[in-house]
């Protein structure tokens, strides 16, 4: 699915990616660990296009994609979620839902006066799925809130659920589980998982290394910049590199 | 009686301007400082083609084209950036743009100004007195107001709003926030445009001094007090601070203390926009949803 | 030949005020991360305050009024903070814009409630200068030249070889990371006031003893201060100096190609010139 061929990118001096070569094939769930400052989000931001790397490539499905804007990189398919979640907090929870609507009719100004009949049809279909996701998981009564109103936690599943509303072939996450409680994670696994079987593939960021263990079936590990393992969880868990790591020994 | 009117007048082209400003920065979240700019190309476009004979039809389409136009132009450079830069560049623009219409004086007349802008003729029918002229600004407040609705209710208007609360978020999901953006502005131009022309064939008269950023801070100022994003806001600011600043002007106060009124009320307005930011910045009218 | 020196003289001492102007609102925008939209108007109060201590009833002697000019100008710098943009420091962009703009036209009418609108000076007559290499200047414009360098002499010793300098250049650095390691944020956004307001208040007297006063002086310039910022990079205080310079030349030397009238708009010409060719924008590192 995704590619990297010796990504980097520095800032100021400090390199916080050198030389990433890495390559998702064909698994569901792919995770990215490593200690904090080790790049990893970093290297979200440049496969999604929030950043423009040093040097190197980037490939989606075969297509190179570095160099290209944000908002392209999403439209060919690949949706990310924020470390710090990030909603839209002064429009309600089904308008956060029905914005993520790729191409919608009702965008353009001219059809607005010209083909209102087909955005009615469009908004009626869009809100059912919206509904539908957002009952999905477990924010129906809370669907006229304000986004800013809800809890962190239920801001987390709400971005979820908005990501899958987009109709990406791809979900990138960051740090799906940080910071919020141990049921709500265990809900957040059980949302991916079913997602999952739905055909949806992911990559993830993520320090709890339960949750990793569980869902992923491939590991990067990132440090200082610089892949230093990859391989199935069980592997990792007992590579010598990857537990200096973490130790910093 | 004649005052009544007039106010109404007043009223309704500065709801106009408002309504405009209001979807570029009460509904898109954009620093638009310079919107009296928009209104000016409107008002002077307007006012030379009629004076050149053209008909007012005619005058009136080219008038709101060429401030879309221009708003298209000023966004290019300045909305790629953050709010800060687009704030600046449309100050700036405001500024220069007055310049031009003082120096082209063998276009505009400079410091002199425009005389005799003829009163406006539409399908044959002239509407040159008071009544009539406000059913025209009525008349076009109404269809403001209607298609502004429109675009605020529908998805675009949805966008635009998600682009207010987080530009990032909307790019991440897709979204060419850039685009939505000038979308915004141009729209937003070509209605500052509109008000521009009802107000120059309204006056007969106009000169570069009507378009300085003391204009802009009131259309602002009636944005934030009226209550930015919301459909009424733009209406009941315009209504509560016309109604103030007209009839200041028809109180028979001594001449001689104009000099200091002027810059007082200026004082007064540029303090009500600080005391607004710090203790009320939603205004009048809240921005409706299920907050709190 | 001459004519062309002459303008490029014009343009460096120009560009000297537009340089000072520009230092003090960078480094507002480095430690706070906003455009000081009213920073025109400490420009012109600089101006006017001496003009005041000069005129009735003081008649001050110059270089004594310069005391009050500038201690009134920095009280009103930390005045705008303390009432206005401190309650403001945790909401919106838009909400602190819009109070900017709001100081900015409060300043505006209030110097012309007080000084009218017209066109002033301070009333100096125009000494007969030197002549050099066909290039004439008076005693003005010397005395703009050593002041400038006097002005940028000082903010280099206070910004490199003082404590708060280093605390500053820290702050605007990362002000979550200068706290945890103990720097007195509050001070520092104090003393980054004071600077910048000193400065604004030196250049505003500078350029209307060049030119003159007048209540609309602060507007334009804060334009052109923000185009040599964006010409030398945003919140680079060096950057701000050298692109203040270059927008005085760029201005007396388009005199030779178009209309005076059309000078005050070179600066942001330039500013759109340069937000055209600005590379990509880089949303990532946008907090």
């Amino acid at each position: 699915m995704i590619e990297t061929k010796g990504l980097s990118k520095s800032f100021g001096g400090i390199q916080a990616l050198s030389n990433c070569t890495l390559s998702l094939k064909g698994h569901a769930i792919t995770g990215l660990i490593g200690p904090n400052g080790s790049g990893k989000t970093t290297l979200f931001n440049l496969i999604t296009g929030f950043l423009p790397p040093d040097s190197g490539e980037i490939y989606f499905k075969g297509k190179r994609i570095d160099g290209r804007l944000p908002h392209e990189v999403a439209s060919a398919g690949i949706v990310r979620t924020f470390q710090l979640t990030r909603v839209l907090p002064k429009m309600t929870v089904l308008d956060n839902m029905l914005i993520a609507c790729p191409r919608q009719t009702g965008e353009t100004l001219s059809s607005l006066f010209f083909h209102s009949n087909t955005i009615r049809v469009e908004e009626n279909q869009n809100r059912k799925r919206a509904l539908e996701l957002i009952e999905w998981v477990g924010l129906s009564h809370l669907k006229d809130q304000w986004a800013g109103n809800l809890s962190y936690g239920q801001q987390k599943l709400l971005e979820l659920a908005r990501a899958l509303m987009a109709n990406p072939t791809m979900i990138l996450l960051d740090e799906p589980t940080a910071g919020i409680n141990p049921i709500m994670i265990q809900t957040m696994m059980e949302l991916i998982l079913k997602m999952k079987e739905w055909g949806m593939i992911f990559f993830i960021i993520e320090h709890n290394m339960d949750v990793i263990i569980e869902l992923c079936e491939w590991i990067f590990v990132l440090d200082n910049g610089e892949k230093i393992a990859e391989g199935k969880p069980k592997e990792i868990q007992q590579n010598p590199r990857v537990i200096e790591a973490y130790l910093g020994v | 009686m004649d005052l009544f009117l007039h106010l109404w007048i007043m009223i309704f082209i500065y709801s106009i301007f408002a309504m405009s400003l209001n979807l570029e920065m009460g509904y898109t979240g954009l620093f638009n400082f310079g919107h009296i700019a928009f209104f000016g190309i409107g008002a002077y476009t307007s006012a030379l083609l009629t004076l050149h004979q053209i008909p007012f039809a005619l005058a009136f389409v080219v008038a709101l084209v060429a401030s879309g136009f221009f708003g298209f132009l000023l966004s290019i450079p300045s909305l790629r950036l953050r709010g800060d830069y687009f704030g600046i560049a449309t100050l700036g623009f405001g500024e220069i743009l007055r310049m031009v219409f003082q120096n082209e004086v063998w276009l505009t007349k400079g410091p002199m100004g425009l005389p005799g802008i003829p009163k406006p003729i539409l399908f044959s029918y002239r509407f040159a007195t008071l009544p009539q002229y406000l059913l025209l600004t009525m008349g076009l407040t109404i269809v403001t107001f209607l298609i502004l609705r429109i675009i605020i209710r529908s998805p675009l208007g949805r966008t635009l709003r998600g682009i207010r609360e987080d530009e990032i978020v909307l790019m991440a999901l897709g979204k060419n926030a850039f685009h939505f953006k000038i979308k915004s502005v141009v729209i937003g131009s070509v209605f500052a445009g509109l008000a521009g022309v009802l107000w120059t064939h309204y006056t007969t008269f106009i000169s570069p001094g009507d378009f300085t950023l003391s204009e802009t801070i009131l259309v602002l100022l009636i944005v934030v007090l009226g209550g930015k994003g919301t459909e009424w806001g733009p209406l009941m600011g315009a209504f509560v601070l016309i109604f103030f600043q007209e009839s200041l002007r028809f109180l028979k106060l001594p001449t001689e203390w104009g000099r200091y009124l002027a810059p007082l009320q200026q004082m007064i307005f540029g303090g009500l926009l600080i005391f607004l930011m710090i203790y009320r910045p939603e205004g009048l009218i809240r921005e409706k949803g299920e907050g709190r | 030949m001459s004519y062309i020196l002459q303008s490029i003289f014009n343009g460096l001492l120009a560009g000297c005020i537009y340089a000072l102007f520009a230092m003090g609102l960078t480094m507002v925008y480095r430690v706070l991360n906003f455009v000081n939209f009213a920073h025109g108007e400490l420009i012109m109060w600089g101006a006017y305050l001496l003009y005041l201590f000069m005129g009735d009833p003081f008649h001050f002697p110059l270089y004594v009024a310069l005391i009050p000019a500038l201690g009134f100008t920095i009280l009103l710098g930390l005045g705008m903070d303390w009432i206005v943009f401190k309650p403001l420091r945790r909401t919106n962009r838009l909400t602190l814009l819009i109070a900017a703009l709001g100081i900015s036209f409060f300043l505006r009418n209030g110097a012309q409630l007080f000084w009218g609108a017209e066109l002033r000076t301070y009333g100096f007559e125009i000494k007969r200068g030197w002549r050099l290499f066909h290039i004439s200047m008076t005693a003005n414009q010397m005395a703009i030249i050593l002041a400038t360098l006097g002005c940028i002499i000082i903010v280099y010793l206070l910004l490199y070889r003082s404590i708060i300098g280093k605390a500053m250049r820290a702050v605007s650095d990362n002000l979550e990371l200068a706290r945890v390691t103990g720097i007195n944020a509050k001070k520092t956004i104090r003393f980054t006031w004071i600077i910048s307001s000193a400065l604004a208040c030196v250049g505003g007297i500078l350029l209307a003893l060049d030119t003159n006063l007048q209540p609309g002086m602060g507007m334009i310039n804060l334009v052109k201060a923000f185009a040599a910022i964006l010409l030398g990079g945003v919140g680079n205080v060096w950057g701000a100096l050298w692109g203040g310079i270059f927008i005085g030349l760029a201005e007396n030397l388009s005199v030779l190609f178009i209309s005076t009238g059309y000078k005050d708009s070179i600066a942001f010409g330039m500013m759109v010139l340069l937000l055209l060719l600005r590379p990509r924008v880089l949303y990532g590192s946008q907090e």
